[in-house]
């Protein structure tokens, strides 16, 4: 994929060029704003937002990484999705369990084609971790999601949060150690190889 | 984790993990690492958290997110002549509107100045009938007769009045009709090439299709 010679097409006018991007791009738009979001449907329509705003603003786009720019709007979409929820606060549609709690972590959500035992220890721990991630401060979770879990690298970061680089090492220093706190209390949940240091330490000294 | 690990330390063990550090700031930081059994475990710690997160299951997107024209709002591209037939209609319209008012105007003011005239002609219809007095009424005094109308200023007669009311009225209908014909091909000039207009986008869209 072309990317430069596509964007160029968008620019003037050129529907389908755009439309090659978003299929390119909408996975990892989708996941961002999930992680950020924590919710799949607010998700999937602040991705759409995010695409049609692309679209619409494309002239504005003044070269550089396409993706970080992306990713810049997806996190306006998000922002702006959870200002709205904060202004308009709403009742999650999540199925009551036998006692009439609401379930937090649907298990009819899960990928079927795994055992039921793998999906439910998946789920346990990306339940897990969304709820560390939600824990984190919004400018945290932004750069924690897009570094570690898009793999995006610090100057794309950067470029997506519009602020300096050193604003981007702390933020991310500071949320992987808010995240290591909270999920130690997780520490059951996790896959051995994958136990925090510290915490194996404490273990063995015990 | 020491609780006291400053921000620093903490900045630079995140950094490095990413290798988005300085080669010599890495090999000091190297160095450290070697003796600070603390420092270490803190690099592993943050380690692990970036290795779960990654290992965190990348979902896929629940659609396809591609765009549609309606969703963009995108019009199909239209020939350079539909903007002349826009122009026209704007200008058609505009003009149909104008003479309009212009002509509620003119007969507005035509209706005041004809309930004005019938006043004077009405006065001097009443002079007229006084005209034959004097004959069929011999008691009539002079200074009575001097008021009457003499040969220089003639008074209307009937057929005058009536003639003068024919002329107004043919002038009030002739302009009337002239403007209402001006009108009349405005709008028309305007429907047509709103329908032209229609045809055309039509067609643009159709051939975009």
């Amino acid at each position: 994929m072309n990317e430069q010679a596509l964007i160029a097409d968008v620019k003037n006018g050129s529907l389908d060029a755009f439309n090659t991007l978003v299929l390119h791009y909408q996975d990892s738009v989708f996941n961002v704003a999930l992680r950020i979001l924590g919710d799949e449907e607010q998700a999937a329509d602040a991705s759409q937002e995010t695409f049609i705003s692309a679209f619409k603003s494309i002239a504005a786009f003044r070269g550089g990484s396409f993706k970080a720019w992306l990713m810049r709007s997806v996190t306006n979409a998000c922002y702006d999705e959870l200002r709205r929820q904060k202004r308009q606060p709403t009742i999650p549609l999540e199925p009551d369990a036998d006692d009439g709690d609401e379930v937090e972590s649907p298990r009819w959500l899960v990928d079927p084609n795994t055992t039921p035992a793998q999906q439910a220890e998946a789920a346990e721990v990306e339940h897990a971790i969304q709820h560390c991630l939600d824990a984190l401060p919004l400018e945290f979770k932004t750069v924690v999601v897009m570094a570690d879990i898009q793999g995006m690298d610090y100057a794309e970061v950067a470029i997506a949060i519009r602020a300096p680089l050193g604003t981007v090492k702390s933020r991310l220093a500071r949320a992987r150690l808010r995240l290591r706190e909270c999920l130690q209390g997780f520490a059951e949940l996790l896959p051995a190889s994958y136990r925090l240091i510290s915490d194996a330490a404490l273990r063995s000294s015990k | 984790m020491n609780c006291f690990m400053n921000q620093r330390d903490l900045e630079l063990l995140s950094a490095y993990l990413d290798q988005q550090i300085t080669p010599s700031d890495a090999a000091r930081l190297e160095a450290r690492l070697e003796f600070d059994k603390e420092l270490a475990a803190t690099l592993g710690d943050l380690r692990a958290v970036r290795t779960v997160l990654r290992q965190l299951p990348k979902r896929r997107a629940p659609r396809n997110f591609t765009l549609t024209r309606n969703m963009v709002g995108l019009n199909p591209p239209l020939p350079r002549v539909y903007l002349i037939f826009r122009f026209a209609t704007v200008v058609a319209t505009l003009l149909f509107f104008f003479t309009f008012g212009m002509n509620m105007m003119t007969s507005r003011s035509m209706q005041l100045s004809a309930a004005a005239a019938p006043a004077p002609y009405a006065a001097q219809e009443a002079v007229v009938t006084d005209e034959s007095m004097p004959a069929f009424a011999p008691g009539l005094t002079n200074p009575e007769l001097s008021s009457l109308p003499d040969e220089a200023n003639p008074v209307p007669t009937e057929e005058v009045v009536a003639a003068k009311l024919r002329e107004t009225g043919d002038e009030r209908s002739m302009t009337s009709l002239t403007s209402s014909t001006w009108q009349m091909a405005f709008a028309l000039v305007a429907v047509l090439c709103g329908a032209v207009m229609a045809i055309l986008r039509r067609i643009a869209s159709n051939r975009w299709k």
